[in-house]
């Protein structure tokens, strides 16, 4: 019985940390969904986030959670910004203007980091003193719980925006087909917009999440964005639910395989995880059918 | 005259929906025939089919007494099936030479020959003005006339042509009527799906008419102008003809 | 170009000498990128591990084979060529970003399997070639002849880019590039065409990759299969002028002695200066200059107005 305590506590733990890897992935698979653009410095979205987050708690003194009232709104404007002046103008372009603007969007954020912050790692304090807390026959930090609670809200919130109000229709019929949409007298470029810019708050709220539990560098969105393409793609791009599930698989996939096979491998198994899902659904687990092979971008 | 284009009980079903139901036709070597039908008849669906863009469900397509059912569209090419694309679809990238010496690699080793016959076949549809142009100078009417000039550099045995008149200019479409007109001459058989009516009406002699997916009829212009059935078909009750 | 030739055989400083020799090698592995990037439309982010392996297998063989590397280059190559070919199957149904996330996936697979692979690769500790000259194991003691050395392997890289750009093959790239379907309706076997485009610019990058490593003497995956540096094989080629033959070269003799000179200039005190510079340069060019350097120039050398393709 032992190792099915194990087992289970590490599915446990999977399931929790996989809860905030799909917070994060949220905003990059909205994004895809309603743009069709991904955007490349979305793990340089987090780091500028995080670094928000850490430098609120160590000035202010309030924790994390506080400072998602600032990080949250600010990364909303900065997605806008960024909006305006690099994807909007990319938008009829062949999709690797976006793909290369972002990119340099990314190098250019993670320098700036280098040059404000320096490559130290910075971190803030833990919650309880770093302990566990036991819920079951199962323990947790304490920020991994709060993580998963935040992302739960967080994903009931969405659904229901997306589902009841006019804003979430649009964005529905956005993502199902932009021409459709636009001739029905939806703004769509008002949506591109706002939809940007709420998977960028997102991101914000997520890094208020994760910098109890990371240290941020510059760097450090590169880690980060290769596992939030692998959830959004395993999940299915658009799909919000697929993110929680796609998120929530490899925050298992990594544990368990972080535990029996070596920790330097579990790396590589959610790679080939992905190349797998590449291979047999590319759609991803909630996306549509077809939906990697189709000319998407035309 | 030898029959080309064999097409037997073809369907396709997309979900619940029977796009192609069953569709049964014969088209023989030099024929020029028309291909018409309310939006929604499962005309491009056929084209797909003939053309290898997607499967069939049910039924077999035979070309030359080849069965080339499945096969991919780049086989299908290399079979004899050249289309057009209701959409033009050039290459962005390259000039309008350019775009037609693709299509004339298919029998031409060298690239200098098939610039060559790249060069002849823009020359004899009007297209010798524009030749190292970008594909971003050229109008609709000439984008429709490029789609069929990189067609016929197949040299196909047989072209499928995707509503071709859309969006020309009535000078326009009399010039392309006669270029499709001679295509037959040039040893092409031609399928034309078309709904600018007065365009085939008076250059085909056989007309087939599909409505949801089903063939409903199959016969000279006159006589389809006429038929109950197709005039059901395009305005849903009966209506007197002049 | 020709400048830096000359200077080559003028015999400027060891520094500079460095930035032409690295430029040449760049060049090279842009024009390499290219094939698959700017002609077929194949955007990979996952060149480095084609680079790597490369690297890495004509180095093992010399160290546990003794084999020169002067043959172990074809090897590294042809393996590369095998892997891309591998690549480009599975991922033969996926298109825009789908294909490129695949690639990065890809190389990362590379790398954290080289990393972990101690017994051959040497893992995180890296792999050290002996730094005494011998011409047979392609190790000189003269910069100037590595410098010749990755100026062949331009010139050839140029001269296979002009051979495909100009061919039947050539045409076919551009079309699939442009319009798959289209291309595929006019005879050309997409699968075939992209495959054979990736072989061959993951044997020409590789070749690179074990060039550079006779003359760096040094390897280790964080370095050398980084994602930082397949954004590198991309980049290049992107500023240059993807889809030209010499718009990598521009590219490459664009970025890096810029990316030296900047580095030197503001090296110490800001460092990343210089990137977060690049990183600005490349968004501003890719917005409102999308054929690159070499597609700005054109503009304003040709009088015809033609398209380059």
């Amino acid at each position: 019985m032992v190792a099915m305590t194990t087992i289970g506590q590490l599915v446990f733990s999977g399931l929790l940390i996989g809860s905030i890897y799909a917070l994060m992935s949220m905003g990059l698979t909205l994004i895809f969904g309603v743009l069709r653009v991904v955007n490349f410095a979305h793990g340089e979205f987090l780091m500028f986030a995080m670094y928000g987050a850490w430098a609120f708690v160590t000035y202010t003194g309030f924790n994390a959670y506080v400072a998602c009232l600032a990080v949250v709104p600010a990364m909303l404007l900065y997605g806008a910004l960024i909006h305006w002046i690099i994807i909007r103008p990319g938008l009829n372009k062949p999709h690797l203007v976006v793909v290369f603007a972002t990119m340099g969007l990314s190098i250019l954020m993670q320098n700036l980091a280098l040059l404000v912050f320096s490559a130290d790692l910075f971190d803030v304090p833990p919650l309880n003193a770093g302990r566990s807390i036991t819920i079951g026959p199962f323990y947790a930090k304490l920020e991994l719980l709060i993580g998963f609670g935040v992302t739960l809200l967080a994903t009931a919130v969405i659904h229901v925006v997306l589902k009841s109000t006019y804003l979430g229709k649009a964005i529905r019929a956005t993502v199902q087909d932009g021409e459709a949409a636009q001739l029905m007298g939806i703004p769509v470029p008002r949506i591109f917009l706002i939809t940007f810019s709420a998977g960028s708050a997102l991101v914000g709220l997520s890094a208020c999440v994760m910098i109890p539990l990371f240290s941020v560098f510059p760097s450090v969105g590169l880690n980060f964005v290769l596992i939030a393409f692998v959830v959004v793609v395993l999940g299915g791009m658009g799909s919000l639910e697929g993110a929680l599930l796609g998120g929530i698989c490899i925050g298992v996939v990594q544990s368990l395989s972080g535990y029996y096979v070596a920790p330097a491998y579990g790396q590589m198994f959610f790679f080939i995880l992905f190349l797998l899902v590449m291979v047999f659904r590319p759609a991803g687990l909630m996306g549509r059918r077809g939906e990697a092979t189709l000319g998407m971008l035309d | 005259m030898t029959v080309l284009l064999e097409v037997k009980n073809l369907t396709r079903i997309f979900g619940s929906l029977r796009a192609v139901n069953g569709v049964n036709f014969t088209i023989r070597e030099g024929e020029l025939v028309g291909l018409i039908g309310p939006n929604g008849a499962g005309k491009s669906t056929l084209y797909n089919l003939i053309a290898g863009a997607i499967r069939p469900t049910a039924g077999a397509i035979v070309l030359n007494g080849m069965e080339v059912t499945g096969w991919k569209p780049y086989r299908a090419a290399k079979a004899g099936v050249a289309r057009t694309f209701q959409i033009p679809k050039p290459y962005r990238n390259l000039n309008v030479i350019d775009n037609v010496v693709v299509s004339a690699l298919m029998h031409h080793r060298s690239v200098a020959e098939a610039r060559a016959a790249a060069e002849g076949i823009l020359v004899d549809f009007g297209l010798s003005d524009y030749l190292e142009s970008p594909i971003g100078v050229l109008t609709v009417g000439l984008l429709k006339r490029l789609e069929v000039a990189r067609a016929v550099a197949l040299q196909p045995r047989l072209v499928l042509f995707d509503e071709i008149m859309a969006g020309l200019t009535p000078s326009e479409v009399r010039s392309m009527t006669s270029l499709v007109a001679s295509l037959p001459g040039r040893g092409i058989t031609v399928i034309w799906v078309e709904h600018v009516l007065y365009a085939i009406m008076n250059t085909v002699r056989r007309i087939m008419v599909m409505h949801r997916g089903q063939l409903i009829a199959d016969d000279a212009p006159e006589k389809i102008a006429k038929d109950p059935t197709v005039i059901k078909a395009y305005f849903g009750e009966e209506m007197p003809v002049a | 170009m020709t400048a830096c030739i000359a200077l080559v055989a003028i015999g400027p400083s060891q520094h500079m000498l460095d930035v032409i020799l690295l430029s040449f090698m760049w060049a090279g592995l842009a024009l390499a990128w290219n094939i698959a990037g700017g002609y077929a439309g194949l955007i990979s982010l996952g060149h480095a591990a084609f680079f790597g392996i490369g690297a890495y297998t004509s180095s093992i063989l010399t160290a546990k084979a003794g084999v020169t590397p002067w043959i172990g280059m074809w090897v590294g190559a042809v393996a590369a060529a095998v892997i891309g070919a591998i690549l480009t199957l599975i991922c033969a149904r996926l298109r825009g970003p789908f294909f490129i996330l695949s690639t990065l996936a890809a190389a990362e697979v590379v790398r954290i399997g080289a990393l972990n692979w101690t017994s051959v690769t040497g893992g995180a500790e890296g792999l050290m070639i002996l730094p005494t000259p011998s011409a047979m194991n392609m190790v000189f003691g003269s910069k100037t002849t590595y410098a010749m050395l990755m100026l062949i392997y331009m010139v050839v890289t140029y001269v296979v880019t002009k051979a495909i750009e100009g061919s039947r093959y050539g045409y076919y790239l551009f079309a699939i590039r442009d319009d798959e379907e289209a291309a595929s309706a006019a005879g050309v076997n997409p699968l075939l065409a992209r495959t054979g485009a990736m072989c061959t610019s993951a044997f020409l990058t590789a070749i690179g990759g074990s060039l550079f490593a006779q003359y760096f003497l040094f390897l280790d995956p964080t370095n050398v299969i980084s994602p930082e540096l397949s954004f590198q094989f991309a980049l290049i080629p992107a500023l240059g002028g993807l889809g030209t033959a010499i718009g990598p070269v521009l590219g490459a003799f664009v970025i890096t002695p810029l990316s030296e000179l900047l580095r030197s200039y503001f090296g110490g005190g800001a460092a990343g200066l210089h990137l977060a510079i690049y990183g600005a340069v490349l968004i501003i060019v890719m917005l409102y200059f999308p054929s690159g350097i070499s597609g700005a120039l054109m503009r304003h050398l040709t009088w015809k107005g033609d398209s380059a393709r």
